[in-house]
């Protein structure tokens, strides 16, 4: 791939580049607040300042890829994020809720990330940006990274049209992947060279480590456990709201058949003797997670998004990535890739029925 | 409701078939008087690729003990691919049942319309398997 080297002031220069020579029309990308990292939509390219401590700091406040949903506009967005949010904006790409040709992916390396709550709390501790080694010796205080991200598999750059990966030295290596990313680098003037990053050792390690943290998490195995783990869900559907791959306009739960109220429930009631209140809380969940089977990226904002601190990561990203396995898909590895559902093989899964 | 069905349990099966295939061989199975246990309801769908997955979860949800499904042999769909989406559907959904024991409960099955037989045949083991799993686990639950 073609890429550069640069420190963090040619690195702001490239990000401000972008806008300044007309590369995007508008950029979506983290900016330090106080203490935490909040995302902002940037037109003018002097109001990114040291991005370089914003673009890599461990916080996770919402997946950037649910901000930029169903957007229908000409302009070029670009959208620098995480790898789980690149690959949540692939795959709303494959599913047709924004244009491939109109938004310019930019993913950063991650090493895992904190909820913004535990963040702006240990600022101090943790600083600008973590590694692994880092993430380590904060576990031994008591500062643990989001479940979720424990889990995660894709934590390196490896998706999106550029990558930023942290390099030797506090540098970082600016690479494109695809046509568009590469033209995109062309324009700012970079002087570009065949990068060979070569970091199939450190992928696997990570995903050793989180199949080694996946394999430990409670099994739920039965339905007297699936009932005790949502026995909390209130059904506000925050989860749904803040899940960047579920994306239907019109939610059946907003439905009369999927939200009865009055007389509905009153003849439910009438039928079964008696009827949970709020309806439908293994319905809604069962369902959600059969619609975000394929497509689910694990990135863990519905579990941030819960207000009654259910730890929704056991049950989401655990689940769909068994669905997952089956079709052997990776969510937003590939933007040719059909998803699941929408192709077929004339013999397969036959075991898979009975 | 839970309590009284202890004894003799008669299980309530939801069925979906296909208008082409399945259906056909439950009428089949009928005009033939082939003798089958009376505890499926059949829903007909005008294709597999109609059923959703979500009235799978409906029914077992709201207390029927066994639920299955079955269309035409893959690649003998009546429009062409149906089956094929279908089977990728249930393949998931099933994949997500497991995760909570349940997928002993929702069978799948590819019939034809002139296996009148195989239909019978059918009906009658899964009457007995879902027999032998007793009542669902949402019968009578407050939910």
């Amino acid at each position: 791939m073609k890429g550069a080297e640069l420190n963090s002031e040619d690195l702001e220069g490239a990000l401000k580049g972008l806008l300044g020579k007309g590369v995007v029309d508008c950029l979506v990308m983290p900016h330090r607040a106080g203490k935490n990292v909040s995302y902002m939509l940037v037109k003018d390219a002097d109001k990114i300042e040291s991005p370089a401590s914003a673009i890599f700091a461990p916080s996770f406040s919402v997946n950037a890829a649910n901000l930029i949903k169903g957007w229908t506009i000409k302009e070029k967005v670009g959208i620098l994020a995480k790898p789980c949010e690149i690959r949540a904006a692939i795959e709303l790409i494959k599913l047709k809720q924004m244009e491939k040709e109109s938004v310019l992916l930019i993913t950063v390396d991650c090493a895992g990330a904190y909820t913004n709550q535990v963040y702006a709390e240990h600022y101090a501790d943790i600083g600008d940006e973590v590694d692994s080694a880092k993430i380590k010796e904060l576990e031994g205080k008591g500062i643990t990274i989001r479940e979720s991200c424990a889990i995660c598999e894709n934590k390196l750059a490896a998706v999106g049209d550029i990558i930023i990966a942290k390099g030797a030295g506090g540098n970082v290596v600016v690479a494109g992947l695809t046509d568009m990313g590469v033209d995109a680098l062309s324009a700012l003037e970079l002087s570009l060279e065949d990068k060979d990053l070569e970091r199939a050792a450190e992928k696997e390690k990570i995903a050793a480590e989180a199949k080694a943290k996946l394999d430990a998490l409670p099994q739920m195995g039965s339905v007297e456990a699936l009932e005790e783990f949502l026995q909390d869900c209130i059904v506000c559907k925050n989860c749904r709201d803040m899940c960047p791959v579920c994306y239907c306009k019109e939610c059946f739960f907003e439905l009369p058949l999927g939200k009865p109220t009055g007389g509905d429930l009153l003849n439910l009631a009438e039928l079964r003797g008696a009827i949970g209140l709020p309806p439908g809380q293994l319905f809604y969940h069962m369902t959600r997670v059969y619609h975000v089977s394929t497509t689910c990226v694990g990135c863990g904002a519905c579990e941030d998004a819960c207000p009654k601190d259910i730890p929704l990561t056991r049950f989401y990203p655990v689940i769909t990535k068994k669905v997952q396995d089956i079709f052997e898909y990776v969510p937003g590895k590939d933007v040719e890739e059909p998803l699941p559902f929408t192709a077929y093989e004339e013999e397969e899964l036959e075991d898979k029925l009975r | 409701m839970g309590e009284e069905i202890k004894g003799d349990f008669e299980p309530k099966i939801v069925g979906f078939t296909c208008n082409w295939c399945t259906y056909a061989a439950a009428d089949l199975a009928g005009t033939s008087r082939k003798k089958y246990p009376p505890n499926s309801r059949i829903i007909r769908l005008m294709c597999s690729a109609r059923l959703d997955p979500m009235f799978v979860l409906k029914a077992l949800l709201n207390g029927a003990d066994g639920v299955f499904f079955s269309g035409c042999h893959p690649g003998e769909c009546h429009y062409i691919k149906g089956n094929f989406y279908a089977r990728r559907r249930i393949a998931a959904l099933r994949t997500i049942l497991q995760q909570f024991g349940l997928d002993d409960r929702f069978k799948s099955y590819w019939i034809s319309a002139s296996e009148g037989e195989k239909f019978a045949n059918t009906m009658k083991t899964q009457s007995e398997e879902v027999k032998k799993l007793g009542p669902s686990p949402f019968r009578g639950k407050i939910l």
